[in-house]
């Protein structure tokens, strides 16, 4: 067990190391020069006034320093908690800007992640269990996963949204409130979050409803079912052998899909201006804001990191050969 | 698992609720005179704003709101200038006039001495007065390097607070054109608040809790929005006889179009100040929403959308090739097709509709320019660019190929489809032209260079003089970056002389500022060194449901600009809030 | 997510039975039939319309659909049919581009890891993990925003270059239980190479099981490029149906009622990558004789 975490810790660390060194090389090699745009929106044409900005810009975002020495600056700053000052929003630090945002998009992603997973799961395995339900559940499966996150969210915030006019369009509360402890508050936020979160759980869901249904038809085909049905063991028992085990790999699915579904989360709130991380995302590229680019990246990193380390404890937990110290091997 | 998922919700909703508590910023502490909070509306929660005292605006801030410091002209909070800071005046585009405003009335009292009268009685809002000194200091600022307005202290000699009441600026040459334009744009700063603050602080200082002598002050900010609330001893009041309607003032930080839209549709924005594409239906249906005017343009006009072409690149160099090229131009394609009508094709000389008595037609007659690919492909030929390799496309004097492209930043979404349709109707009259969309910044860097062949450009808003709109094209030396003017490197010594006389024409001489626009005229049409496309609107699309009474070319409503842009407050931006009425009254 | 039959008899039996199971595979004929007129749709399409440039304004501007503009016009008049057709190509070539890069680096990091073991494969394993636990739109968005250039081409190498390591894994996964069976044991004590084992015997082994992969990546690369189009990072030249989702939604299609506008590309997209989903499921159950009861 200790072997299997220390591989994946190592896994983890090392991901870290190419993720951050990705991320301090890409804006380097990037067209354009993100002081110049300062400059130009600063709309300023005096010469001197130009040079003395443009120096002090520079050695401000470390410009000036040799490469190897920015890297090292880059990695001591990023231990520090510190990603930088904001371009786009100059002077707010990164961290503050992200820090904002990130409340509203684990806010969406978790639920969305993970009632999409159990629910999916339930569907699959009802699916595999009905001819009917597998005939109705299958087919809505796979046209919700082969969705589009944006387009069904356009369309949910069309349909239910301005024509219906249950949900607002955009935002993450109303502009006529201030945050606050009160309940009006939370249900404002609340009303805010169901469209988001709806596109996000009903395309995810499709994919979890298939993948159990197909998981758990593999399993009441295998060797063992067939020899508990020989045995004359009741088909509930076997059900429940083939859910279990189908809810394995289910697991690993959840932490190979963790990446489409940030990508989705980040698709979904630029559609509904939902002020987390992915809205932010499109506005440091439209506004070539390396520094908040650099910091949501490292930010969903870490965070994605964590879930993957979440999933393997609780693989361990529910794997009993995993815990066996059988790790070896498998991936 | 399924209890879990179960209690979850809850309790992510309130780590949301706690995110957003937190992030709300520093909430000022009530201010000094101005006593306690307004009431709210609705006891049930204090912190609802009441929709029918509420004004929601949107299209200035294209990002949380960063700063509160007027000095940052280009990316301070929607409403720092305008509603917290002021100026000494206001400019009427309609009349063509300068309106008091601080200042009770200025006067050039000789060729180069001008004496500003502050009106008296006029409060900061920490309860502090206004006095000459706080006009002095805040010029002043103007001689830290880095300040956008650096440059007047390049005419400006000196500037003293005469008496409490009574700034003198004096000149060492009197720029009267520049110097109207700069009393209605600077702003006021409190001395006792801002003396100390260094030059870094200055420019980029967030200046929390500003303190101005306008109408309203700040309440709280968040990501995507900044609130205002209205400050009840405002001076205008009694000195001006008007008011402000809203009590509450809240910018949404600009959302996509089509999130805009919704909004407007659902009510929940009264005014929209983007480009909303194929709003010109909305207004025309029955969604309570209103523009300008209800028929095309639909909007006033705010500034000139212009092809610039590079004059240092061959075969941009050449004034006849220029021409053939605004010639082949098919701007109602833009208009129409792109814009759907929201915009009016521009003069030749590409003058505001505003300035139109400035307009000399005798030499747009003459000299002027319309579309026509086969008077392009004539020109073409007369000036020895033919077609040699039977491609349709004609070549270089010399034979070579020309490839020309035109830049336009991504996701600048109407000039994308503008920069199609160029390229299309240039490619009809034989000019090779492909559109390329470069990032902003990339494209800010090659523009300032002078790395590009054709770029489109409406970086010149409407002005209380066509100064600023020459001075934009001609202005001269050219710098080893061009960051605000003169992109396509234009170097014409005459234009340039005659843009500096128009300048020091006084700007109630209007027949003398006609002479000399009448020759710059002439020079553009003539070399065409920028060629005006078409009237960028002032984007402007309310809703009637909340507040009404919106500036519109009806019969008895307001006609100031409906706009909440950064510098139109003070050209009719206030004065339309202070025309609203409440829709239920 | 699948397996192979364990079962490796003669390959020729395999596939005469195979082919008659597929015939008769509901999910397969459907899955397959509905891709194939898409198909069809995108490569004869811009060919019988005769358009070159399907950005043109040829109509006015916001017709509903009528039996001249199948689909009707966009705001400024383009057809948004030939724009359909067109796109519906692009994004085929995409899919095809990007599934096909992500299959071969797949193919190459598992057979080699799976075939070769030790010190190779956890190093390749290693590697791989790193890729797959990186958010891959993350890396996209950012590559793609630095880049100027952007074609269709371009796009799909990076989604290729992005989304292999789940199939690699996959595939050394089943090359691990392979490499260990008796006629992998005797091609290599035969002399073969490593190149030539994996080639010949392994490979063909378990076609099935690649062609399954390919179409899996095939469908998610068109969707990772849908998603890249919408948010802006699309091709800057041409038209593909996600970017025709991304000027619907910019120029506000749903909010002006423009449905024929916003509709079409996003049923497309999901027709296509639903059905190959399905088809997935078909080829499964034609290859894998235990799910054929059902």
């Amino acid at each position: 067990m200790r072997q299997y975490f220390g591989r994946k810790l190592l896994v983890y660390a090392l991901t870290f190391v190419v993720a951050v060194t990705v991320n301090w090389m890409i804006p380097r090699f990037m067209p354009g020069d993100p002081v110049s745009g300062m400059l130009a929106r600063a709309g300023v044409s005096q010469p001197a006034a130009v040079e003395a900005m443009r120096l002090y810009y520079t050695s401000l975002f470390g410009f000036d320093q040799p490469l190897w020495k920015q890297y090292v600056n880059f990695w001591s700053a990023l231990l520090r908690g510190d990603f930088g000052i904001s371009i786009w929003l100059f002077p707010t630090p990164v961290s503050t800007v992200i820090l904002r945002a990130v409340p509203y998009t684990l806010g969406l992603m978790i639920p969305a992640v993970l009632l999409s997973w159990v629910i999916g799961n339930r569907l699959g395995a009802y699916a595999a269990r009905r001819k009917l339900l597998d005939n109705t559940i299958l087919p809505a499966g796979y046209i919700l996963t082969a969705m589009p996150y944006m387009w069904l969210a356009v369309i949910l915030a069309w349909g239910l949204g301005v024509v219906a006019g249950w949900f607002p369009v955009a935002g993450g509360y109303s502009f006529s409130l201030q945050p606050s402890w009160s309940a009006d508050f939370v249900l404002d936020l609340l009303h805010h979050w169901v469209l988001p979160f709806l596109s996000l759980f009903l395309v995810a869901l499709g994919g979890w409803a298939i993948g159990m249904r197909n998981m758990i038809i593999y399993e009441l085909e295998s060797d063992y079912s067939t020899y508990l049905a020989a045995l004359g063991a009741p088909s509930r028992l076997i059900r429940r052998y083939a859910f279990r085990n189908a809810v394995l790999p289910q697991i690993t699915g959840l932490a190979l899909q963790l990446g489409v579904l940030v990508a989705g989360a980040l698709v979904t709130e630029i559609v509904f201006s939902y002020p987390g991380l992915g809205s932010l995302i499109l506005k440091a590229i439209q506004n070539q804001d390396f520094f908040l680019l650099q910091g949501t990246f490292m930010f969903i990193v870490i965070g994605v990191l964590v879930a993957n380390f979440v999933i393997d404890l609780v693989y361990v937990v529910v794997d009993p050969r995993t815990r066996a110290g059988m790790a070896g091997g498998r991936p | 698992m399924r209890k879990r998922a179960r209690i979850l919700i809850p309790l992510l909703a309130a780590a949301m609720a706690a995110a957003a508590c937190s992030s709300g910023g520093p909430t000022p502490a009530p201010q000094g005179s101005q006593g306690a909070n307004p009431p709210a509306a609705n006891p049930g929660n204090p912190g609802s704003l009441p929709r029918n005292e509420t004004l929601y605006t949107t299209g200035t801030q294209w990002g949380p709101p960063a700063n509160f410091n007027p000095i940052r002209e280009w990316d301070y909070a929607t409403g720092t200038k305008g509603l917290v800071y002021e100026t000494l005046f206001h400019y009427d585009p309609n009349t063509a006039k300068l309106t008091p405003w601080l200042a009770e009335s200025g006067a050039w009292t000789s060729d180069t001495v001008y004496d500003a009268k502050l009106r008296a009685g006029v409060k900061w809002a920490d309860g502090k007065p206004l006095t000459a000194k706080d006009v002095a200091f805040s010029y002043s600022l103007g001689k830290m390097e880095t300040v956008p307005f650096h440059n007047i202290w390049d005419w400006l000699k000196s500037v003293e607070a005469v008496d409490d009441q009574t700034v003198r600026f004096t000149f060492s040459k009197a720029n009267y054109q520049e110097w109207d334009f700069n009393l209605y744009s600077r702003v006021i700063v409190p001395e006792h608040v801002w003396t100390g603050r260094s030059e870094e602080d200055v420019l980029n200082g967030v200046n929390e809790n500003p303190v101005g002598t306008g109408a309203y002050r700040y309440q709280s900010h968040d990501q995507d929005r900044v609130v205002w609330v209205k400050r009840d001893d405002w001076w205008g009041k009694a000195a001006l006889g008007v008011e402000p309607k809203p009590r509450y003032i809240v910018d949404v930080a600009t959302p996509s179009n089509e999130v805009a839209m919704g909004m407007l549709l659902q009510k929940g924005l009264d005014l929209s100040n983007n480009f909303l594409p194929g709003v010109a239906n909305l207004i025309k249906g029955n969604f309570g929403i209103t523009s300008f005017y209800n028929e095309p343009p639909y909007m006033l006009s705010a500034n000139t959308a212009w092809l610039v072409p590079n004059t240092r690149k061959k075969p941009m160099d050449d004034p006849a090739f220029r021409k053939a090229l605004a010639t082949s131009v098919d701007t109602k394609k833009i208009v129409e097709g792109v814009y759907g009508n929201l915009v009016k094709a521009s003069s030749p000389t590409g003058l505001l509709p505003q300035w139109d008595q400035f307009v000399d037609q005798g030499v747009v007659g003459g000299s002027g320019f319309s579309f026509d690919t086969a008077k392009a492909k004539k020109a073409l030929a007369d000036a020895g660019y033919r077609d040699r390799d039977g491609d349709g496309l004609v070549e270089n004097k010399d034979g070579s190929k020309i490839d020309l492209t035109l830049m336009v930043p991504t996701g600048w979404t109407d000039w994308m489809e503008a920069a199609r349709a160029i390229s299309t109707s240039a490619k009809a009259a034989g000019i090779n032209v492909t559109p390329d969309f470069p990032d902003f910044n990339a494209l800010v860097e090659k523009r300032g260079k002078g790395d590009f062949d054709l770029l489109i450009n409406n970086e010149r808003q409407l002005s209380n003089t066509p100064w600023t709109y020459y001075d934009y094209i001609f202005q001269l030396p050219i710098q080893k970056t061009q960051n605000t003017v003169n992109f396509g490197r234009y170097e014409n010594k005459k234009a340039w002389s005659l843009v500096q006389q128009l300048d020091q024409v006084k700007t109630d001489d209007i027949e003398g500022m006609k002479k000399v626009i009448s020759q710059l005229q002439q020079i553009h049409l003539d070399e065409m060194p920028i060629i005006p496309l078409w009237y960028n609107g002032l984007w402007a699309q309310s809703s009637v449901s909340v507040w009404k009474n919106w500036p519109s070319s009806a019969q008895g409503a307001p006609k100031s600009a409906p706009a909440m842009w950064r510098n139109w407050m003070e050209l009719g931006g206030f004065e339309t809030l202070t025309q609203l009425q409440p829709a239920a009254s | 997510m699948t397996t192979i039959p364990d079962s490796l008899a003669d390959n020729r039996v395999v596939r005469r039975e195979a082919l008659h199971f597929a015939v008769r595979n509901g999910k397969l004929v459907i899955g397959f039939a509905i891709v194939l007129v898409l198909l069809l749709i995108g490569a004869l399409g811009p060919v019988l319309l005769g358009v070159d440039a399907p950005n043109e304004y040829v109509a006015g501007p916001m017709l509903p659909p009528s039996a001249e503009h199948w689909f009707g016009t966009t705001t400024f008049g383009q057809d948004v049919f030939t724009q359909f057709v067109h796109g519906t190509r692009t994004t085929f070539v995409v899919g095809a581009l990007g599934g096909g890069i992500a299959a071969v680096i797949a193919m190459v990091v598992g057979f080699t890891a799976g075939y070769r073991g030790g010190l190779v494969d956890e190093v390749l394993n290693m590697f791989t993990n790193i890729v797959l636990v990186i958010p891959t739109l993350a890396v996209l968005l950012i590559v793609n925003a630095y880049l100027g250039i952007r074609s269709v081409a371009v796009q799909a190498l990076f989604i290729g270059l992005t989304s292999w390591p789940w199939a690699a894994r996959a595939i050394r996964a089943q090359t691990f239980s392979l490499r260990t069976r008796d006629f992998v044991d005797l091609a290599r004590l035969s002399g073969m190479n490593t190149r030539r084992v994996i080639v010949r015997e392994i490979a063909p082994n378990m076609s099935s099981y690649l062609f399954m992969t390919f179409i899996l990546l095939f469908g998610g690369s068109i969707l990772i490029a849908s998603s890249l189009d919408f948010i802006g990072l699309g091709p800057t030249e041409g038209v593909s149906l996600g970017l025709m989702l991304q000027n619907a939604t910019q120029w506000s299609a749903l909010q002006l009622g423009l449905w024929w506008w916003f509709i079409p590309p996003g049923a497309a997209i999901t027709a296509i990558v639903g059905a190959l989903y399905v088809a997935n499921v078909g080829l499964d159950e034609v290859f894998n004789p235990k799910l054929r009861q059902r």
